[in-house]
C-alpha cells in the first residue's frame, strides 16, 4: 500500500460516513491497518441506535455488550479523527484523491474542557420532548380504590415466578385497557423494568394502551370466516359504527377488532359483541345486532 | 338414582352460540312440567361435533339425533318423544339433496364414518363431572402406569404404538419422552399446548369443552414416565369456556388424589397450573410459549437446546399437543398394539379434524389416518353447499397448503401431505369452493404471518411483508410480469433464513396456490381479471334483467344508494357509486346479481 502511493501520489486517509456499529467497526479496521480515517456523523455523538436495542439475532447477545467496546476504542484511536455533529455536503475528485466538505455544527460547547457530566441537559428549561417526554400528573395518578385493586390483583400472583402476565391480565380484565399509571405500578411492584413490561404487553394482541368501549366488537377473521365473506360483515361493522379496526366510538360505546378464530368455524362468518357470539352472519344483519346494544 | 333416558344437550362454544343454554333451561322447566323429572335426566355435553347443526340434543341410550333445537321447539319435543314415546321428525337430521330423516346418531353418515380415540368421550358425559369421567374407564390408565408399570415400560409403549405429535409437526411422541427421561437435571416440566392459534381450528378447544380430564389423565401419566413433578397447561385467552372447564378438572382431580401429592398412593406427586395465553400466535411454537410462562418477551429461541434439556426456568421441559395427551390413557389401556393396527405404516392412530369453510357438515371430525381426502369432504362433510364446485381443501393453516381437486384421493397423514405441499398441522381443514380466489387467500395467510410474525428473524419479518406487498399488488390488479418468480425466489429465502417453524412454514401458501393454481395468479397479472369474482379491484357487479324480479331488497339493503329501477321492473346498479361490498349479492333470492 505504500509504495502503491509513493508511485500514484494517492492519500491514504479514510472517510467513513456514519457513526453507528457499523461506521466504527469499518473505522476501527482501517486504522488499525494504518489508514488516518475521519469519522463524520451527523448526530451529535457516535454510537447510533444499537444501544436502543435489547438483544441481537441470533446469539442473544447484549447490544451494548457489542457496541460499548468499540465506543470506547474508536473516542480513544490515535488514527480515528471524529468529526460528530457534522454533515458531509459534497464531495469531488476521484478514487484515492477525494476532496470532502463537511458542515461542523455549532455545538456551543468547547469538547477539550467538556466532561459529557449531562448538568447542562439537566438543568435546561427547554426540553427535548422528542427523547423525554413526562408522563402528565394525571396520568400517573391513581384513585385510592384503584390502587387497591392493582394492589389485590398483585397480591394474588405474589411471589410467583414469571407473574408478569397474569398481573397484566388482570389489570386488562379490570379496566378494559392498560392505564399508564397501572403499568408504572405494576413495572415498580415487580421490579421489571418499565420498558421490559411495555416490551412484552406490547407484544401480545389483547392488551389496549388506549381505552377501549363498554363493548367489544370482535369480528371473526379465521380462514373459515374469511371464506365464507367475514371480510365483507369487518366493511359492514365499520360503515354501520363509522370506526376502523382498533378504533373506539366517540361516546366510548363501542370498539372494533378483528380476531383471527374464535374456534366457531361451524358457523362462521362469526363476530362477538362482549361474551355474546352471533353466528351465520351476513351484511344485513349487522345493523339490527349493534343496534340491540344502544 | 337411575333415570330411564338421557337426553345429552351439547354445551360447546359453539352450541351456547345459537342458544343452547336457553334450550337446555325451557328443556328442564318442561320436563318437569310434564312430572318427568325422575325419568328424563338433561346432561349438558360438550362439542357433539356437527357443529353447523347446534344446538344439538342427543337421546341416549337410543341414540335418537335432534338438531337446531330452538326455545319454541321444547315443550312440543318433551311431550311428543319422552311423554308419548314418538321422535319428532321435523328436528332430525336430513342429507343434503335428500327427504328421509335419520332418526339414529349412528346412522348419520358424519358420525357413522369417524372413529373416535381422542374424541372418545365427545357427547356422552358432562365435562364438569369426574365421575362422568371415571365411570367410562377415566383414570384407569394412570392407575395401571403407576401400580404395574415402570416409567420406562410406559415410554416403550408409547414408542411401540407409533404416536407422533398431534400438532402439527409430527414428532414421535415417544421419542421425545425418552429425551426428556434421560435429562440429568430436575425438576422436569410437562407443558400442554393448547395455544390453538391457527386460524380455522377449533380441535383443541373441542377435546378441552368436551373431555378435559383426558387431557389431565394423559399428561399425569406422562409426567410419571418422565420424571415430572409440575404441569403447565397453556390455554390461549380467545377460549374463555375451555379455561373456565379445564380449571374446574384440575380442581376436581385435586379433591379426587388424582393430581397432587402422593398419586394413588405409589409416592408419586405432580400438580397442574392453568396459564392463559394474550393472543399472540407465535406462542404456539415451543421455546416461545416457554418464554411466555417465565413472563419474558415471547420470541422463539435458537435449538438446540432443546426443551428436553433446557426448556422452563432452564430445567427439562416436555411439550406435547392437546390431542397427543388425550391419546395417551387409550394407548396405556388397550396397548400398542392395538392402536398401531390403525392408520398407515407412518402414521398411526387416528386425526382429529375442523372441518369448515365451503361444506355441509362443518363440525369436528375423527378420522383414522390414511382415509382419502374424499371421504371427508364427501362422505362426512357431505359435500358443497349452494349447488357450488368444489375448488381445494386447505390443511394446515397458515402454515399448510392448498390441496386442488384432482388430488382429492390422497391418503390423510403427515408425509402424504408433506409430500403435496402442505401439512398435516393441527388438523384445520377448510374447505373452499369456486367462489374462492386463490391469490386472495395467499394474501390472507401472509396478511395473517406478516402480523403475527415476532420480529426477531430479518427474512421472516421482512421477506414475508414484501411477499405481502407483492400479492396486495397483484390483486390490486397492478400485478408485474416477474411477480411470480420473484415470489418464488423469496419464498425459500424466508424459509431457510427463519429460526422457527412460523417463518419456515409462512410461504406454504403461496407456494401451494403457485403450484396448482397458477393459471390464477396469470389471469390476476396479464388479464386483469379475478376468475372467481372476488378481488374488488378487478371485479364488477351487475343485475341480469331476465332474473331480476324487481323485489327491490338489493335497493334496501344497498349502502351506497347504487342500485335503482322501479317495482317489479329490473334494476341497474350505478358503478360510479358502487363500492362492490357484495351487499346485493349475498342478499338476492333470484340469483340475479353477477360477479365479473
Amino acid at each position: 500500500m505504500v509504495e502503491e502511493q509513493a508511485t500514484n501520489s494517492k492519500i491514504g486517509a479514510v472517510l467513513v460516513v456514519g457513526g453507528g456499529i457499523g461506521g466504527m467497526q469499518a473505522s476501527l479496521d482501517l486504522a488499525n491497518a494504518g489508514f488516518k480515517v475521519y469519522l463524520v456523523e451527523k448526530s451529535p455523538a457516535i454510537g447510533g441506535v444499537m444501544s436502543q436495542l435489547d438483544k441481537t439475532f441470533p446469539t442473544n447477545d447484549c447490544a451494548m455488550c457489542t457496541l460499548a467496546p468499540r465506543m470506547v476504542e474508536c473516542g480513544n484511536h490515535i488514527n480515528v479523527e471524529k468529526l460528530t455533529y457534522s454533515e458531509v455536503e459534497s464531495i469531488d475528485g476521484t478514487p484515492g484523491a477525494f476532496k470532502v466538505r463537511v458542515r461542523k455544527k455549532a455545538r456551543s460547547v468547547d469538547p477539550d474542557k467538556c466532561t459529557g457530566c449531562g448538568e447542562c441537559m439537566e438543568s435546561c428549561l427547554v426540553r427535548n420532548y422528542a427523547y423525554l417526554k413526562p408522563l402528565t400528573p394525571e396520568l400517573l395518578e391513581l384513585a385510592p380504590d384503584e390502587t387497591a385493586e392493582i394492589d389485590r390483583i398483585l397480591s394474588e400472583h405474589e411471589g410467583e415466578k414469571g407473574a408478569l402476565l397474569p398481573v397484566l391480565q388482570g389489570i386488562n380484565a379490570h379496566y378494559n385497557w392498560l392505564p399508564p399509571a397501572a403499568v408504572s405500578k405494576v413495572s415498580e411492584a415487580l421490579d421489571v423494568p418499565l420498558a421490559r413490561v411495555l416490551r412484552i404487553a406490547t407484544f401480545y394482541n389483547m392488551f389496549s394502551f388506549e381505552p377501549r368501549g363498554e363493548l367489544m366488537v370482535r369480528v371473526c377473521l379465521g380462514t373459515a370466516c374469511y371464506v365464507k365473506g367475514g371480510r365483507r360483515i369487518l366493511e359492514a361493522v365499520k360503515r354501520q359504527l363509522n370506526i376502523e379496526v382498533g378504533g373506539t366510538t366517540e361516546d366510548l360505546r363501542f370498539s372494533l377488532e378483528t380476531v383471527s378464530c374464535l374456534g366457531c368455524c361451524g358457523q362462521s362468518p362469526v363476530m362477538t359483541v362482549n361474551d355474546d357470539i352471533y353466528g351465520y352472519l351476513a351484511q344485513d344483519k349487522i345493523p339490527d345486532i349493534l343496534a340491540s346494544y344502544t | 338414582m337411575v333415570y330411564r333416558t338421557n337426553a345429552m344437550i351439547c354445551t360447546c362454544t359453539n352450541c351456547i352460540s345459537n342458544g343452547a343454554l336457553q334450550v337446555k333451561d325451557a328443556l328442564e322447566k318442561e320436563i318437569k312440567k310434564q312430572h318427568l323429572e325422575n325419568d328424563v335426566r338433561v346432561v349438558p355435553t360438550g362439542a357433539s361435533g356437527l357443529c353447523v347443526k347446534g344446538p344439538i340434543l342427543v337421546v341416549q341410550p337410543e341414540g335418537i339425533f335432534y338438531q337446531l333445537l330452538t326455545v319454541e321447539a321444547v315443550p312440543h319435543l318433551v311431550e311428543e318423544h319422552f311423554l308419548k314415546g314418538r321422535p319428532v321428525k321435523s328436528l332430525m337430521y336430513v342429507p343434503p339433496g335428500e327427504e328421509a330423516p335419520i332418526p339414529n346418531i349412528r346412522d348419520i353418515p358424519f358420525f357413522k364414518n369417524q372413529r373416535l380415540i381422542a374424541l372418545r368421550n365427545r357427547g356422552l358425559i358432562d365435562p364438569d363431572e369426574i365421575e362422568e369421567y371415571i365411570a367410562r374407564d377415566g383414570y384407569r390408565a394412570l392407575a395401571k402406569a403407576l401400580t404395574s408399570m415402570t416409567p420406562e415400560k410406559v415410554i416403550a409403549e408409547i414408542k411401540a404404538s407409533g404416536l407422533r405429535g398431534r400438532g402439527g409437526a409430527g414428532f414421535p411422541t415417544g421419542q421425545k419422552w425418552e429425551f426428556c427421561r434421560a435429562s440429568p437435571e430436575t425438576p422436569k416440566y410437562i407443558i400442554c399446548n393448547a395455544d390453538e392459534g391457527d386460524p380455522g381450528a377449533f380441535m383443541d378447544r373441542s377435546v378441552l369443552e368436551a373431555d378435559p380430564h383426558s387431557v389431565l389423565e394423559g399428561m399425569t401419566i406422562g409426567a410419571y414416565a418422565m420424571g415430572g413433578t409440575q404441569g403447565y397447561m397453556y390455554v390461549r385467552a380467545e377460549y374463555p369456556l375451555a379455561i373456565k372447564r379445564m380449571k374446574r378438572a384440575v380442581e376436581q382431580a385435586r379433591d379426587y388424589g388424582l393430581l397432587g401429592k402422593d398419586i394413588f398412593g405409589t409416592g408419586f406427586d405432580f400438580d397442574l397450573d392453568v396459564f392463559q395465553g394474550a393472543g399472540a400466535f407465535v406462542c404456539g411454537e415451543e421455546t416461545s410459549l416457554i418464554a411466555s410462562i417465565e413472563g419474558q418477551p415471547p420470541e422463539p429461541r435458537m435449538r438446540p437446546p432443546f426443551p428436553a434439556q433446557s426448556g422452563l426456568w432452564g430445567k427439562p421441559t416436555n411439550i406435547n399437543n392437546v390431542e397427543t395427551w388425550a391419546n395417551v390413557p387409550v394407548i396405556i389401556n388397550w396397548g400398542a398394539e392395538w392402536f398401531s393396527q390403525i392408520g398407515t405404516d407412518t402414521s398411526k392412530g387416528t386425526k382429529v379434524f375442523s372441518l369448515a369453510g365451503n361444506i355441509n357438515n362443518a363440525g369436528l371430525v375423527e378420522v383414522p389416518m390414511g382415509i382419502t381426502l374424499r371421504q371427508i369432504v364427501y362422505d362426512i362433510g357431505g359435500g358443497i353447499p349452494n349447488r357450488k364446485s368444489f375448488k381445494a381443501v386447505q390443511t394446515g393453516g397458515p402454515s399448510g397448503g392448498f390441496i386442488p381437486s384432482d388430488l382429492l384421493d390422497l391418503s390423510v397423514d403427515y408425509d402424504r401431505l408433506q409430500e403435496a405441499g402442505a401439512i398435516m398441522g393441527s388438523g384445520g381443514m377448510i374447505v373452499v369452493d369456486e367462489e374462492t380466489c386463490m391469490v386472495d387467500m395467499a394474501k390472507y395467510f401472509l396478511e395473517f404471518t406478516t402480523s403475527e410474525s415476532c420480529g426477531r428473524c430479518n427474512a421472516c419479518r421482512e421477506g414475508l411483508q414484501a411477499m405481502y406487498q407483492i400479492l396486495t399488488n397483484i390483486c390490486a390488479g397492478q400485478g408485474k410480469d416477474d411477480d411470480i418468480e420473484l415470489l418464488e425466489e423469496l419464498a425459500p429465502a424466508v424459509k431457510d433464513g427463519s429460526l422457527c417453524a412460523l417463518g419456515r412454514t409462512a410461504p406454504n401458501p403461496v407456494l401451494t396456490t403457485l403450484r396448482y393454481f397458477r393459471d390464477e395468479y396469470e389471469a390476476h397479472i396479464k388479464e386483469q381479471r379475478c376468475p372467481a369474482g372476488v378481488c374488488k379491484a378487478l371485479i364488477a357487479y351487475s343485475i341480469d334483467p331476465e332474473k331480476c324480479k324487481g323485489c327491490m331488497l338489493c335497493v334496501k339493503n344497498c349502502p351506497q344508494g347504487a342500485i335503482s329501477g322501479e317495482k317489479g321492473q329490473p334494476q341497474t346498479i350505478d358503478q360510479e357509486k358502487c363500492i362492490k361490498c357484495g351487499a346485493c349479492h349475498e342478499v338476492c333470492k333470484f340469483e340475479a346479481v353477477t360477479v365479473r
